[in-house]
């Protein structure tokens, strides 16, 4: 019997500033073999002697031999991880739970929906249709963040603004005396989009309170609910359907989730 | 199948002929009302006649603390923990106990299997003994009676002047051979009746809980509760678990622990960040009582409760599982029944 609770020793081969907040880690597992993951799922990843937490996968699998982990300085784990380098051991997991079935999205246009950190999980979603790019119609991209001080994966926000073939909109809450883009909550650069809605994927990720608002403003443009898809946020201690420590209802997120269709989630109180 | 009478003053014997052949282990008394399962060491020390321990034998199979790996600082090298199989008879379990044991095995088999709690359940044998239902029994309304046999190696039924003993298993019957005792031929006497009940048939419960989500005794018992979770320790059912990592005082070597954990407790559902996504007392009590009834219920099709009473018994607020099943069978009973 496989033991479910033993990480694999991997090493941090990289490491970037993405915001004050976000650090970026590229992690290598011995050997240099692959995650073999799904956009959208997630790893544990341990620090002996701190303890182990989730996180969402953020590189796309077609980006071979290293993984990425976007990470958020807010806790005591993340808080000595932020303080290592490249080259030093931490311990790998997974990757757990369902991911983004990227094979129902093929031939359709894909809209992302990304607020603040959830941006991290869904860029390997948005990574793995630009290696696919002939195989999705339409990529566009909505992305809100508090302030344009906290805009993660610059560089890649630039390219997808020069490609011709992406539909990228940004919008901040505030932004400061040099911002030039829109302000405004991410709700209000959704009227103003010409979807073909039958035809277009939709996806949400983001802080618990946007889902609501982006549900209804979706809703009211007349998306069909089974044209939408949600990544939910859980501190899955264990990983594998035992802990106890996700469950909505009667759904476990790190064996159902975290990624949902929006129809099987609408039925789960608590979810958002 | 032939029963065989054992007498109260051949008890001790023959729990000294079960230790020749396992480890036993058994209720004993602690304090002035507890009751809890040790390792037999004096057989004159066992009570077979209890009302329930404060603990259920899930704390051999699923110990309170329970290393998961060791790991060095020095060089980030981790170890395997020794499990070993608990491997010993479980004597004078009581039926709703062992139906509890099932559920767990369903818990940590399904799905992925969990090596450690697998391997502990190794060789465990079960020898039951009828119980007299308390105040807050109350596992007849969800299909356990105090003389239920399901399951178990070696069952004893309380009889005048002792116990009418019959094996169920080979290794039940195993377990009694080279024992003298005379063939009991009369009638197991009826169980005592139970002095609580859920109103409702227990294949009825899935349905009540359908309507139950936004009733009022959520908001209730919530005043009274203060959330410290006592009712998951307890609960023989229960299996949620935390991780933590402990360091050696010599900061070279530590080892990965998970723990018991409790759903009524605020951090459970907290997230990296301070989200907590069961925030309110209610919403916890609610979660705590929807997965003994329905969440895996539905999965399972039986309930997740085996009645045994202790949440509430052991309940510092008096919070009563039944007296919340019963207002939610009640008004769904209520809200069902057309106008007249």
């Amino acid at each position: 019997m496989k033991d479910l609770y033993f990480p694999v020793m991997a090493e941090i081969t990289g490491v970037k500033q993405l915001s004050p907040m976000e650090k970026l880690f590229e992690i290598t597992l011995p050997g240099g073999v692959d995650l073999e993951h799904d956009p959208g799922q997630f790893v544990e990843l341990s620090l002996f002697g701190v303890g182990e937490a989730p996180f969402s996968v953020s590189s796309s699998p077609t980006r071979k031999g290293t993984f990425e982990l976007g990470i958020r300085n807010v806790g005591m784990l993340t808080d000595v991880l932020h303080r290592m380098e490249a080259g030093e051991k931490v311990g790998i997991r997974g990757p757990f739970g369902s991911g983004f079935n990227v094979d129902d999205f093929k031939g359709k246009d894909v809209m992302i929906v990304a607020g603040g950190i959830g941006l991290v999980p869904v860029r390997s979603l948005i990574n793995y249709v630009l290696d696919n790019r002939d195989d999705f119609g339409r990529l566009i991209i909505l992305y809100g963040s508090k302030t344009d001080k906290d805009l993660l994966f610059t560089d890649e926000l630039q390219q997808w603004t020069d490609d011709p073939k992406v539909e990228y909109h940004v919008t901040v809450d505030s932004g400061s005396d040099d911002w030039t883009g829109n302000t405004g909550v991410i709700t209000t650069m959704i009227p103003g989009l010409d979807l073909d809605l039958e035809n277009t994927k939709c996806v949400i990720v983001g802080p618990p309170i946007m889902y609501r608002f982006v549900l209804l403003s979706l809703n009211s443009k007349g998306m069909p609910e089974e044209n939408i898809y949600m990544s939910l946020e859980r501190r899955m201690k264990c990983g594998v359907g035992k802990c106890g420590h996700c469950q909505i209802n009667s759904s476990y997120v790190c064996q159902d989730g975290p990624v949902y269709h929006y129809p099987d989630l609408a039925d789960l109180q608590e979810a958002l | 199948m032939t029963r065989f009478l054992l007498t109260e003053d051949k008890v001790i014997t023959f729990i000294e002929h079960l230790q020749k052949q396992k480890n036993v282990f058994a209720p004993h008394k602690r304090g002035t009302n507890s009751f809890a399962f040790e390792q037999v060491s004096d057989p004159a020390s066992v009570m077979l006649d209890y009302t329930r321990t404060l603990h259920s034998v899930k704390k051999y199979f699923m110990p309170p603390r329970e290393q998961l790996l060791s790991f060095s600082l020095t060089d980030n090298s981790f170890a395997e923990p020794t499990v070993d199989p608990v491997d010993a008879i479980f004597l004078g379990v009581h039926s709703y106990d062992l139906q509890a044991v099932f559920k767990l095995d369903h818990n940590f088999s399904e799905g992925n299997p969990e090596k450690n709690y697998l391997k502990r359940r190794e060789g465990a044998l079960f020898v039951g003994v009828t119980f007299a239902p308390d105040q807050w029994h109350f596992s007849g309304s969800v299909g356990i009676n105090p003389n239920d046999a399901d399951g178990f190696d070696v069952f004893l039924f309380a009889v005048e002047n002792g116990y009418a003993v019959e094996a169920f298993t080979p290794a039940g019957e195993s377990l009694l051979s080279g024992f003298e005792m005379s063939e009991f031929n009369s009638d197991i006497p009826a169980a005592a009746d139970f002095n609580q009940h859920i109103y409702v048939p227990q294949g009825k419960l899935s349905e009540v809980f359908d309507n139950a989500w936004d009733n009022e005794v959520w908001e209730e018992t919530s005043k009274e509760c203060v959330g410290c979770g006592t009712c998951n320790m307890v609960c023989p059912t229960c299996y949620c678990f935390n991780v933590e990592d402990g360091v050696d005082v010599t900061a070279t070597v530590g080892q990965r622990e998970r723990h018991w954990d409790a759903c009524m407790t605020r951090d459970f559902s907290e997230v990296a960040g301070g989200e907590v996504f069961r925030e309110e007392l209610a919403a916890r009590q609610r979660h705590r009582v929807y997965r003994k009834f329905k969440y895996i219920s539905d999965k399972t099709g039986q309930p997740w409760c085996v009645g045994c009473g202790r949440c509430t018994a052991s309940c510092s607020a008096k919070i009563s599982i039944v007296n919340i099943v019963n207002k939610l069978v009640q008004d769904h009973e209520q809200a069902t029944v057309a106008p007249v």
